[in-house]
Protein backbone atom coordinates (compact mmCIF):
# COMPACT_ATOMS: atom_id res chain seq x y z
CA UNK A 1 0.00 0.00 0.00
CA UNK A 2 1.31 3.40 -0.98
CA UNK A 3 2.35 6.01 1.65
CA UNK A 4 4.46 8.60 1.98
CA UNK A 5 7.57 6.99 1.24
CA UNK A 6 6.37 4.88 -1.70
CA UNK A 7 4.83 8.19 -3.32
CA UNK A 8 8.43 9.22 -3.04
CA UNK A 9 10.39 6.36 -4.60
CA UNK A 10 7.91 5.29 -7.19
CA UNK A 11 9.07 7.32 -10.37
CA UNK A 12 5.76 7.88 -12.13
CA UNK A 13 4.38 9.74 -8.82
CA UNK A 14 5.27 12.83 -6.59
CA UNK A 15 4.15 12.83 -2.87
CA UNK A 16 1.13 12.22 -1.69
CA UNK A 17 -1.61 14.77 -2.98
CA UNK A 18 -4.79 12.49 -0.95
CA UNK A 19 -4.91 10.88 2.13
CA UNK A 20 -8.13 9.50 3.21
CA UNK A 21 -7.95 7.45 6.24
CA UNK A 22 -10.72 5.41 7.97
CA UNK A 23 -13.24 7.27 5.99
CA UNK A 24 -17.20 6.00 7.38
CA UNK A 25 -20.44 7.71 6.09
CA UNK A 26 -23.38 6.48 7.14
CA UNK A 27 -26.80 7.45 5.89
CA UNK A 28 -29.62 9.15 7.23
CA UNK A 29 -31.56 5.73 6.58
CA UNK A 30 -28.52 3.80 8.29
CA UNK A 31 -26.86 2.33 5.20
CA UNK A 32 -23.05 2.00 5.61
CA UNK A 33 -21.29 3.28 2.44
CA UNK A 34 -18.24 3.41 3.84
CA UNK A 35 -16.48 1.84 6.45
CA UNK A 36 -13.45 2.09 7.57
CA UNK A 37 -11.96 2.61 3.94
CA UNK A 38 -8.71 4.46 3.64
CA UNK A 39 -6.77 5.20 0.50
CA UNK A 40 -3.31 7.20 -0.14
CA UNK A 41 -3.20 8.76 -3.87
CA UNK A 42 0.50 10.45 -5.26
CA UNK A 43 0.87 13.34 -7.36
CA UNK A 44 0.35 12.22 -10.59
CA UNK A 45 -0.88 8.41 -9.97
CA UNK A 46 -4.22 7.32 -11.88
CA UNK A 47 -6.44 5.11 -9.35
CA UNK A 48 -9.17 3.07 -10.78
CA UNK A 49 -11.85 2.70 -8.34
CA UNK A 50 -13.64 -0.79 -9.19
CA UNK A 51 -16.57 -2.73 -7.28
CA UNK A 52 -20.18 -3.93 -7.62
CA UNK A 53 -23.21 -1.53 -7.76
CA UNK A 54 -23.61 0.14 -4.07
CA UNK A 55 -20.13 -0.29 -2.76
CA UNK A 56 -19.74 2.83 -2.10
CA UNK A 57 -17.39 4.13 -4.89
CA UNK A 58 -19.65 7.38 -5.38
CA UNK A 59 -19.95 8.17 -1.85
CA UNK A 60 -16.24 7.74 -1.44
CA UNK A 61 -15.84 10.37 -4.42
CA UNK A 62 -18.23 12.88 -3.26
CA UNK A 63 -16.75 12.97 0.38
CA UNK A 64 -12.97 13.19 -0.73
CA UNK A 65 -14.55 17.10 -2.16
CA UNK A 66 -17.14 17.57 0.82
CA UNK A 67 -20.23 16.86 -1.10
CA UNK A 68 -21.03 14.04 1.52
CA UNK A 69 -19.55 14.37 5.12
CA UNK A 70 -17.77 12.25 6.49
CA UNK A 71 -18.87 10.58 10.08
CA UNK A 72 -15.41 9.49 10.56
CA UNK A 73 -12.00 9.70 9.37
CA UNK A 74 -9.90 12.02 8.35
CA UNK A 75 -9.16 13.64 4.41
CA UNK A 76 -6.34 15.88 3.80
CA UNK A 77 -5.66 17.20 0.03
CA UNK A 78 -2.61 18.45 -1.01
CA UNK A 79 -1.93 19.01 3.12
CA UNK A 80 -5.07 20.88 3.66
CA UNK A 81 -7.59 18.98 6.23
CA UNK A 82 -11.18 19.06 4.85
CA UNK A 83 -13.26 19.97 7.93
CA UNK A 84 -16.99 21.55 8.65
CA UNK A 85 -15.43 25.18 8.20
CA UNK A 86 -17.58 26.10 5.11
CA UNK A 87 -14.23 28.12 3.65
CA UNK A 88 -12.22 25.20 3.96
CA UNK A 89 -14.77 22.96 2.55
CA UNK A 90 -14.54 25.59 -0.83
CA UNK A 91 -10.96 25.76 -0.92
CA UNK A 92 -10.69 22.25 -0.95
CA UNK A 93 -13.77 22.13 -3.76
CA UNK A 94 -11.73 24.81 -5.62
CA UNK A 95 -8.53 22.14 -5.42
CA UNK A 96 -10.85 19.17 -6.91
CA UNK A 97 -12.58 18.93 -9.84
CA UNK A 98 -15.15 16.37 -10.21
CA UNK A 99 -16.48 14.65 -13.63
CA UNK A 100 -20.02 13.10 -13.16
CA UNK A 101 -21.85 10.81 -15.00
CA UNK A 102 -24.99 13.49 -15.78
CA UNK A 103 -22.84 15.83 -17.23
CA UNK A 104 -24.08 18.58 -14.86
CA UNK A 105 -23.62 21.59 -17.48
CA UNK A 106 -25.67 24.59 -16.89
CA UNK A 107 -28.24 24.63 -19.49
CA UNK A 108 -28.67 28.83 -19.18
CA UNK A 109 -25.33 28.98 -20.31
CA UNK A 110 -23.26 28.89 -23.28
CA UNK A 111 -19.78 26.00 -23.12
CA UNK A 112 -17.92 29.51 -23.21
CA UNK A 113 -20.13 30.57 -20.42
CA UNK A 114 -20.16 27.08 -18.00
CA UNK A 115 -16.34 27.41 -18.03
CA UNK A 116 -15.67 31.03 -17.44
CA UNK A 117 -18.19 30.95 -14.49
CA UNK A 118 -16.07 29.72 -12.04
CA UNK A 119 -13.13 31.08 -13.39
CA UNK A 120 -14.36 34.89 -12.83
CA UNK A 121 -16.24 33.99 -9.59
CA UNK A 122 -13.97 31.96 -7.62
CA UNK A 123 -10.40 32.48 -8.84
CA UNK A 124 -11.53 36.50 -9.81
CA UNK A 125 -10.19 36.31 -13.43
CA UNK A 126 -10.87 38.74 -15.70
CA UNK A 127 -13.62 37.67 -18.08
CA UNK A 128 -10.96 37.89 -20.96
CA UNK A 129 -8.38 35.91 -18.74
CA UNK A 130 -10.76 33.58 -18.23
CA UNK A 131 -11.75 32.76 -21.50
CA UNK A 132 -8.45 32.67 -23.14
CA UNK A 133 -8.16 29.66 -20.51
CA UNK A 134 -11.54 28.65 -21.84
CA UNK A 135 -10.67 28.22 -25.45
CA UNK A 136 -7.51 26.67 -24.52
CA UNK A 137 -8.86 24.14 -22.71
CA UNK A 138 -12.10 23.49 -25.36
CA UNK A 139 -9.27 23.83 -28.20
CA UNK A 140 -7.55 20.47 -25.85
CA UNK A 141 -11.10 18.55 -25.86
CA UNK A 142 -11.98 19.33 -29.46
CA UNK A 143 -14.58 21.48 -28.58
CA UNK A 144 -13.15 25.08 -29.66
CA UNK A 145 -15.79 25.60 -32.41
CA UNK A 146 -19.39 24.95 -29.66
CA UNK A 147 -17.57 27.48 -27.79
CA UNK A 148 -21.26 29.61 -28.29
CA UNK A 149 -23.51 26.32 -27.87
CA UNK A 150 -25.76 25.57 -25.37
CA UNK A 151 -25.59 22.25 -23.81
CA UNK A 152 -29.00 20.97 -24.99
CA UNK A 153 -27.74 21.20 -28.35
CA UNK A 154 -24.87 19.03 -27.76
CA UNK A 155 -24.16 15.04 -27.90
CA UNK A 156 -23.60 13.24 -24.75
CA UNK A 157 -20.03 12.95 -25.35
CA UNK A 158 -19.63 16.62 -26.42
CA UNK A 159 -21.18 17.84 -22.83
CA UNK A 160 -18.43 15.26 -20.86
CA UNK A 161 -15.81 17.43 -22.77
CA UNK A 162 -17.00 19.86 -22.04
CA UNK A 163 -17.69 19.10 -18.37
CA UNK A 164 -14.11 17.98 -18.13
CA UNK A 165 -13.22 21.36 -19.66
CA UNK A 166 -14.89 23.18 -16.95
CA UNK A 167 -13.39 21.31 -14.44
CA UNK A 168 -9.71 21.43 -15.75
CA UNK A 169 -10.48 25.77 -15.95
CA UNK A 170 -9.70 25.58 -12.01
CA UNK A 171 -6.11 23.70 -12.58
CA UNK A 172 -7.42 21.70 -9.93
CA UNK A 173 -4.93 19.45 -8.34
CA UNK A 174 -7.01 16.21 -8.41
CA UNK A 175 -9.68 15.33 -10.35
CA UNK A 176 -12.46 12.81 -9.53
CA UNK A 177 -14.36 10.85 -12.56
CA UNK A 178 -17.68 9.33 -11.65
CA UNK A 179 -18.66 6.91 -14.07
CA UNK A 180 -17.95 9.63 -16.75
CA UNK A 181 -19.08 7.33 -19.60
CA UNK A 182 -21.77 5.42 -17.90
CA UNK A 183 -24.81 7.93 -19.67
CA UNK A 184 -22.57 7.62 -22.86
CA UNK A 185 -23.75 6.05 -26.19
CA UNK A 186 -21.15 3.30 -26.82
CA UNK A 187 -19.79 5.19 -29.95
CA UNK A 188 -19.00 8.26 -28.12
CA UNK A 189 -17.24 7.07 -25.26
CA UNK A 190 -14.55 6.23 -27.03
CA UNK A 191 -13.75 10.34 -27.20
CA UNK A 192 -14.35 10.99 -23.21
CA UNK A 193 -12.08 8.32 -22.57
CA UNK A 194 -9.31 9.92 -25.23
CA UNK A 195 -9.84 13.26 -23.02
CA UNK A 196 -9.21 11.06 -20.15
CA UNK A 197 -6.36 9.45 -21.80
CA UNK A 198 -4.66 12.60 -22.17
CA UNK A 199 -5.12 13.95 -19.21
CA UNK A 200 -3.16 11.07 -17.59
CA UNK A 201 -0.71 11.05 -19.92
CA UNK A 202 -0.04 14.42 -18.66
CA UNK A 203 0.58 13.94 -15.70
CA UNK A 204 -3.12 14.88 -13.67
CA UNK A 205 -3.63 13.20 -10.48
CA UNK A 206 -6.98 11.22 -10.59
CA UNK A 207 -9.15 8.67 -9.11
CA UNK A 208 -11.28 7.23 -11.80
CA UNK A 209 -14.78 5.37 -10.96
CA UNK A 210 -15.37 3.38 -14.26
CA UNK A 211 -16.43 0.15 -15.91
CA UNK A 212 -14.18 0.41 -18.45
CA UNK A 213 -11.20 -1.84 -18.10
CA UNK A 214 -9.23 -1.12 -21.35
CA UNK A 215 -9.32 2.57 -20.25
CA UNK A 216 -7.63 1.07 -16.55
CA UNK A 217 -5.19 -0.99 -18.22
CA UNK A 218 -3.99 1.51 -20.74
CA UNK A 219 -4.23 4.73 -18.47
CA UNK A 220 -4.31 3.38 -14.76
CA UNK A 221 -1.44 2.95 -12.38
CA UNK A 222 -3.13 1.55 -9.77
CA UNK A 223 -6.76 -0.50 -9.34
CA UNK A 224 -8.80 -0.65 -5.95
CA UNK A 225 -11.49 -2.78 -5.66
CA UNK A 226 -14.54 -2.10 -2.81
CA UNK A 227 -17.10 -3.65 -1.65
CA UNK A 228 -19.55 -2.94 1.07
CA UNK A 229 -17.89 0.46 1.29
CA UNK A 230 -14.61 -1.24 2.36
CA UNK A 231 -11.23 -1.91 0.69
CA UNK A 232 -10.94 -5.44 -0.90
CA UNK A 233 -7.98 -5.44 -2.55
CA UNK A 234 -5.74 -2.74 -3.96
CA UNK A 235 -2.55 -2.98 -6.51
CA UNK A 236 -0.54 -2.22 -9.33
CA UNK A 237 -2.75 -2.21 -12.58
CA UNK A 238 -1.22 -5.33 -14.47
CA UNK A 239 -0.99 -8.09 -11.59
CA UNK A 240 -4.24 -6.57 -10.33
CA UNK A 241 -5.86 -7.94 -13.44
CA UNK A 242 -3.69 -10.72 -14.64
CA UNK A 243 -3.64 -12.22 -11.09
CA UNK A 244 -5.92 -10.64 -8.68
CA UNK A 245 -5.16 -12.27 -5.18
CA UNK A 246 -8.90 -11.78 -3.38
CA UNK A 247 -11.22 -14.38 -4.49
CA UNK A 248 -13.88 -11.68 -4.57
CA UNK A 249 -11.89 -9.75 -7.01
CA UNK A 250 -11.59 -12.38 -9.16
CA UNK A 251 -15.49 -13.17 -9.42
CA UNK A 252 -15.96 -9.80 -9.80
CA UNK A 253 -13.65 -9.46 -12.64
CA UNK A 254 -15.13 -12.55 -14.27
CA UNK A 255 -18.14 -11.09 -14.16
CA UNK A 256 -17.30 -7.76 -15.73
CA UNK A 257 -15.03 -9.00 -18.66
CA UNK B 1 -56.67 24.00 -40.30
CA UNK B 2 -58.36 21.83 -37.94
CA UNK B 3 -56.92 24.47 -34.93
CA UNK B 4 -58.90 26.65 -37.13
CA UNK B 5 -61.71 24.80 -37.24
CA UNK B 6 -61.44 24.53 -33.50
CA UNK B 7 -60.64 28.10 -32.17
CA UNK B 8 -63.90 29.28 -34.58
CA UNK B 9 -65.94 26.83 -32.79
CA UNK B 10 -64.70 28.09 -29.22
CA UNK B 11 -65.44 31.71 -30.28
CA UNK B 12 -68.66 30.74 -31.56
CA UNK B 13 -69.50 28.75 -28.12
CA UNK B 14 -68.13 31.95 -25.92
CA UNK B 15 -70.31 34.56 -28.48
CA UNK B 16 -73.20 32.64 -27.68
CA UNK B 17 -72.56 32.10 -24.46
CA UNK B 18 -72.06 36.01 -24.04
CA UNK B 19 -74.82 36.96 -25.99
CA UNK B 20 -77.26 34.46 -23.63
CA UNK B 21 -75.91 36.40 -20.49
CA UNK B 22 -76.76 39.81 -22.15
CA UNK B 23 -80.44 39.02 -22.63
CA UNK B 24 -80.94 37.75 -19.26
CA UNK B 25 -79.36 41.18 -18.24
CA UNK B 26 -81.86 42.80 -20.39
CA UNK B 27 -84.60 40.73 -19.02
CA UNK B 28 -83.60 41.28 -15.98
CA UNK B 29 -83.55 44.59 -16.20
CA UNK B 30 -86.64 45.08 -17.47
CA UNK B 31 -88.36 43.62 -15.11
CA UNK B 32 -86.55 46.02 -12.80
CA UNK B 33 -87.40 48.87 -14.13
CA UNK B 34 -83.81 49.93 -14.50
CA UNK B 35 -83.39 53.68 -16.33
CA UNK B 36 -80.33 52.60 -18.25
CA UNK B 37 -78.41 55.49 -18.88
CA UNK B 38 -74.93 54.39 -20.30
CA UNK B 39 -74.45 58.02 -22.43
CA UNK B 40 -72.91 59.50 -18.82
CA UNK B 41 -70.58 57.01 -18.27
CA UNK B 42 -68.15 58.09 -20.66
CA UNK B 43 -67.59 61.95 -18.72
CA UNK B 44 -66.01 59.29 -15.58
CA UNK B 45 -63.85 58.02 -17.76
CA UNK B 46 -62.93 61.34 -19.03
CA UNK B 47 -63.92 64.65 -20.56
CA UNK B 48 -62.07 66.14 -23.87
CA UNK B 49 -62.84 69.61 -23.96
CA UNK B 50 -61.58 73.57 -24.35
CA UNK B 51 -59.20 72.62 -21.38
CA UNK B 52 -57.92 69.44 -23.15
CA UNK B 53 -57.89 65.98 -21.73
CA UNK B 54 -59.02 65.99 -18.26
CA UNK B 55 -59.39 62.15 -17.02
CA UNK B 56 -62.37 61.60 -15.39
CA UNK B 57 -62.31 59.57 -11.83
CA UNK B 58 -63.12 56.00 -13.13
CA UNK B 59 -59.60 56.80 -15.17
CA UNK B 60 -57.77 58.44 -12.39
CA UNK B 61 -59.10 55.01 -10.19
CA UNK B 62 -57.59 53.13 -13.11
CA UNK B 63 -53.89 54.73 -12.83
CA UNK B 64 -53.59 54.10 -8.98
CA UNK B 65 -54.98 50.80 -9.40
CA UNK B 66 -51.67 50.41 -11.83
CA UNK B 67 -49.68 51.58 -9.55
CA UNK B 68 -50.74 50.17 -6.60
CA UNK B 69 -50.35 46.95 -8.51
CA UNK B 70 -47.09 47.27 -9.98
CA UNK B 71 -45.43 48.29 -6.82
CA UNK B 72 -46.94 45.74 -4.99
CA UNK B 73 -45.88 42.73 -7.67
CA UNK B 74 -42.20 44.41 -6.89
CA UNK B 75 -42.41 44.33 -3.23
CA UNK B 76 -44.52 40.73 -3.33
CA UNK B 77 -41.40 39.32 -5.72
CA UNK B 78 -39.60 40.33 -3.16
CA UNK B 79 -41.14 39.54 -0.14
CA UNK B 80 -41.66 35.72 -2.15
CA UNK B 81 -38.02 35.38 -3.01
CA UNK B 82 -36.63 36.19 0.33
CA UNK B 83 -38.95 33.81 1.98
CA UNK B 84 -38.45 31.20 -0.08
CA UNK B 85 -34.76 30.78 0.63
CA UNK B 86 -35.68 31.48 4.04
CA UNK B 87 -37.67 28.29 3.89
CA UNK B 88 -34.83 26.14 2.02
CA UNK B 89 -32.15 27.72 4.21
CA UNK B 90 -29.78 25.94 7.24
CA UNK B 91 -31.18 28.71 9.89
CA UNK B 92 -33.85 27.22 11.98
CA UNK B 93 -34.81 30.63 13.21
CA UNK B 94 -35.29 31.90 9.67
CA UNK B 95 -37.19 28.82 8.31
CA UNK B 96 -39.31 28.93 11.56
CA UNK B 97 -39.91 32.92 10.79
CA UNK B 98 -40.54 32.14 7.10
CA UNK B 99 -43.08 29.68 8.34
CA UNK B 100 -45.28 32.05 10.88
CA UNK B 101 -45.67 34.59 8.27
CA UNK B 102 -46.56 32.14 5.60
CA UNK B 103 -48.89 30.67 8.18
CA UNK B 104 -50.61 34.17 9.21
CA UNK B 105 -51.42 35.21 5.71
CA UNK B 106 -53.00 31.94 4.21
CA UNK B 107 -55.19 31.46 7.38
CA UNK B 108 -56.60 35.38 7.61
CA UNK B 109 -58.63 37.08 4.93
CA UNK B 110 -56.82 39.48 3.17
CA UNK B 111 -59.85 42.22 3.48
CA UNK B 112 -58.94 41.54 7.54
CA UNK B 113 -54.83 42.18 7.23
CA UNK B 114 -55.70 45.51 5.22
CA UNK B 115 -57.72 46.85 7.82
CA UNK B 116 -55.24 45.90 10.81
CA UNK B 117 -52.65 47.00 8.76
CA UNK B 118 -54.42 50.64 8.34
CA UNK B 119 -55.66 50.61 11.72
CA UNK B 120 -53.29 49.04 14.23
CA UNK B 121 -49.64 49.13 12.13
CA UNK B 122 -50.05 52.30 9.89
CA UNK B 123 -50.53 54.62 12.95
CA UNK B 124 -47.79 52.85 14.83
CA UNK B 125 -44.96 53.36 11.73
CA UNK B 126 -46.83 56.54 10.31
CA UNK B 127 -47.70 55.09 7.17
CA UNK B 128 -50.50 56.58 5.07
CA UNK B 129 -53.64 54.78 3.38
CA UNK B 130 -51.36 53.59 -0.13
CA UNK B 131 -48.72 52.45 1.43
CA UNK B 132 -50.74 50.17 3.90
CA UNK B 133 -52.63 49.11 1.38
CA UNK B 134 -49.45 48.70 -0.72
CA UNK B 135 -48.00 46.91 1.74
CA UNK B 136 -50.49 44.21 3.09
CA UNK B 137 -51.35 43.53 -0.75
CA UNK B 138 -47.57 42.21 -1.22
CA UNK B 139 -47.46 40.40 2.41
CA UNK B 140 -50.50 38.67 1.05
CA UNK B 141 -49.08 37.97 -2.74
CA UNK B 142 -45.65 37.27 -1.51
CA UNK B 143 -46.83 34.57 0.94
CA UNK B 144 -48.22 33.10 -2.28
CA UNK B 145 -45.48 34.03 -4.56
CA UNK B 146 -42.81 32.68 -2.24
CA UNK B 147 -44.42 28.95 -2.41
CA UNK B 148 -44.28 29.07 -6.23
CA UNK B 149 -40.59 30.20 -6.10
CA UNK B 150 -39.99 27.40 -3.40
CA UNK B 151 -41.35 24.46 -6.16
CA UNK B 152 -39.39 26.33 -9.18
CA UNK B 153 -35.94 26.37 -7.07
CA UNK B 154 -36.88 22.74 -5.50
CA UNK B 155 -37.47 20.98 -8.92
CA UNK B 156 -33.89 22.43 -10.32
CA UNK B 157 -31.59 18.58 -10.89
CA UNK B 158 -29.46 18.39 -7.81
CA UNK B 159 -26.62 17.62 -9.92
CA UNK B 160 -26.74 21.33 -10.77
CA UNK B 161 -25.88 22.24 -6.89
CA UNK B 162 -23.57 19.43 -6.87
CA UNK B 163 -21.44 20.54 -10.32
CA UNK B 164 -21.84 23.96 -8.84
CA UNK B 165 -20.15 23.30 -5.34
CA UNK B 166 -17.44 21.08 -6.94
CA UNK B 167 -16.41 24.21 -8.82
CA UNK B 168 -16.26 26.30 -5.41
CA UNK B 169 -19.26 28.59 -5.66
CA UNK B 170 -21.06 29.51 -2.74
CA UNK B 171 -24.49 28.93 -2.05
CA UNK B 172 -24.92 32.17 -2.37
CA UNK B 173 -23.39 32.12 -5.72
CA UNK B 174 -25.09 29.10 -6.90
CA UNK B 175 -28.42 30.34 -6.21
CA UNK B 176 -27.57 33.99 -7.98
CA UNK B 177 -26.11 32.19 -11.12
CA UNK B 178 -27.21 28.96 -11.13
CA UNK B 179 -30.44 28.11 -9.65
CA UNK B 180 -32.52 31.20 -9.29
CA UNK B 181 -31.94 31.74 -12.82
CA UNK B 182 -33.53 28.42 -14.15
CA UNK B 183 -36.00 28.48 -11.22
CA UNK B 184 -37.78 31.57 -11.72
CA UNK B 185 -37.85 30.98 -15.67
CA UNK B 186 -39.78 27.55 -14.90
CA UNK B 187 -42.05 29.34 -12.50
CA UNK B 188 -42.75 32.69 -14.71
CA UNK B 189 -46.29 31.76 -15.76
CA UNK B 190 -47.76 30.77 -12.18
CA UNK B 191 -46.01 34.10 -10.98
CA UNK B 192 -48.25 35.60 -14.18
CA UNK B 193 -51.31 34.25 -13.10
CA UNK B 194 -50.37 35.39 -9.44
CA UNK B 195 -50.07 38.94 -11.15
CA UNK B 196 -53.87 38.77 -12.14
CA UNK B 197 -54.97 37.58 -8.86
CA UNK B 198 -52.91 40.81 -7.39
CA UNK B 199 -54.26 43.17 -9.58
CA UNK B 200 -57.91 42.09 -8.46
CA UNK B 201 -57.18 41.74 -5.17
CA UNK B 202 -56.46 45.27 -5.01
CA UNK B 203 -59.93 46.49 -5.50
CA UNK B 204 -60.17 45.49 -1.19
CA UNK B 205 -57.62 48.22 -0.27
CA UNK B 206 -60.62 50.38 -1.18
CA UNK B 207 -61.67 49.48 2.10
CA UNK B 208 -59.30 51.87 3.49
CA UNK B 209 -60.34 54.96 1.29
CA UNK B 210 -57.69 54.58 -1.42
CA UNK B 211 -59.53 56.20 -4.63
CA UNK B 212 -58.47 52.76 -6.46
CA UNK B 213 -60.81 52.13 -9.65
CA UNK B 214 -63.20 50.04 -6.98
CA UNK B 215 -63.68 53.00 -5.18
CA UNK B 216 -64.00 55.33 -7.57
CA UNK B 217 -66.58 53.26 -9.14
CA UNK B 218 -68.51 53.28 -5.81
CA UNK B 219 -68.16 56.81 -5.22
CA UNK B 220 -70.18 57.32 -8.33
CA UNK B 221 -72.77 54.74 -7.60
CA UNK B 222 -73.45 56.48 -4.06
CA UNK B 223 -74.00 60.08 -5.91
CA UNK B 224 -75.33 59.37 -9.46
CA UNK B 225 -77.26 55.59 -8.89
CA UNK B 226 -76.02 54.41 -12.03
CA UNK B 227 -75.06 50.79 -10.60
CA UNK B 228 -75.24 48.50 -14.05
CA UNK B 229 -73.69 51.07 -15.93
CA UNK B 230 -70.39 52.05 -13.40
CA UNK B 231 -69.87 48.00 -12.79
CA UNK B 232 -69.95 47.26 -16.20
CA UNK B 233 -67.34 50.03 -17.01
CA UNK B 234 -65.36 49.06 -14.11
CA UNK B 235 -65.26 45.89 -14.68
CA UNK B 236 -64.14 46.07 -18.06
CA UNK B 237 -61.26 48.39 -16.88
CA UNK B 238 -59.97 45.34 -14.53
CA UNK B 239 -60.42 43.05 -17.88
CA UNK B 240 -58.04 45.73 -19.68
CA UNK B 241 -55.16 45.31 -17.14
CA UNK B 242 -55.94 41.72 -16.45
CA UNK B 243 -56.82 39.72 -19.92
CA UNK B 244 -52.99 40.71 -21.41
CA UNK B 245 -51.42 39.65 -17.69
CA UNK B 246 -53.43 36.54 -18.11
CA UNK B 247 -52.46 36.35 -22.23
CA UNK B 248 -48.50 37.15 -21.16
CA UNK B 249 -48.81 33.80 -18.35
CA UNK B 250 -50.61 31.73 -21.47
CA UNK B 251 -47.94 32.63 -23.74
CA UNK B 252 -45.13 32.11 -21.23
CA UNK B 253 -46.61 28.57 -20.46
CA UNK B 254 -46.47 27.63 -23.90
CA UNK B 255 -42.61 29.11 -24.83
CA UNK B 256 -41.55 27.18 -21.83
CA UNK B 257 -43.51 23.75 -22.95
CA UNK B 258 -42.15 23.88 -26.13
CA UNK B 259 -38.67 24.32 -24.36
CA UNK B 260 -38.50 21.10 -22.62
N1 LIG C 1 -27.99 10.08 -0.33
C1 LIG C 1 -28.08 8.79 0.07
N2 LIG C 1 -28.95 8.46 1.03
C2 LIG C 1 -29.04 7.18 1.45
N3 LIG C 1 -28.32 6.16 0.99
C3 LIG C 1 -27.43 6.43 0.02
C4 LIG C 1 -27.28 7.76 -0.49
N4 LIG C 1 -26.32 7.73 -1.45
C5 LIG C 1 -25.90 6.45 -1.53
N5 LIG C 1 -26.56 5.67 -0.66
C6 LIG C 1 -26.34 4.23 -0.43
O1 LIG C 1 -24.98 4.05 -0.10
C7 LIG C 1 -24.48 2.88 -0.71
C8 LIG C 1 -23.29 3.24 -1.56
O2 LIG C 1 -23.72 4.01 -2.64
P1 LIG C 1 -22.75 4.54 -3.78
O3 LIG C 1 -23.58 5.40 -4.67
O4 LIG C 1 -21.56 5.15 -3.16
O5 LIG C 1 -22.35 3.21 -4.52
P2 LIG C 1 -21.57 3.01 -5.88
O6 LIG C 1 -20.46 2.09 -5.59
O7 LIG C 1 -21.23 4.32 -6.48
O8 LIG C 1 -22.64 2.28 -6.76
P3 LIG C 1 -22.93 2.39 -8.33
O9 LIG C 1 -21.92 1.53 -9.02
O10 LIG C 1 -24.31 1.85 -8.48
O11 LIG C 1 -22.83 3.83 -8.69
C9 LIG C 1 -25.62 2.28 -1.49
O12 LIG C 1 -26.21 1.27 -0.71
C10 LIG C 1 -26.58 3.42 -1.67
O13 LIG C 1 -27.89 2.96 -1.74
MG1 LIG D 1 -21.84 5.39 -8.20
Amino acid sequence: MPDKDSCATNPRTGDVIVEAQGLTKVFANGVKALDDFSLTVCQGEVVVVIGPSGSGKSTFLRCLNGLEEIDAGRIVIDGVELNHSKKNRRAIRTEVGMVFQSFNLFPHMTVLGNINLAQELVRGKTRGDATDTTMALLDKVGMAERADSYPAQLSGGQQQRVAIARALAMHPKVMLFDEATSALDPEVIGEVLGVMADLAREGMTMIVVTHEMGFAREAGDRVVFMEHGAMVEQGPVEPFFDAPAHERTQTFLQQIV
Amino acid sequence: MRARINTLAHVAAFMTVLGGLGWLLMRGSDSLNYPWHWERIPDFIYTWDEQGFTPGPLLEGLWVTIKISAVSLLLAFVFGLVTALLRLSDSFVGRFLARVYLETIRNTPLLTQILVMYFLFAPLLGLDAVTSGVLALSLFEGAYGSEIIRAGIVSIDKGQWEAAHSLGLSTSQTYRKIVLPQALRRVLPPLASLAVTLVKDSALVSAIAVAELSKQGAIIVARYWLTFETWFTVAALYLCLTIPLSLLALMLERRIKVRS
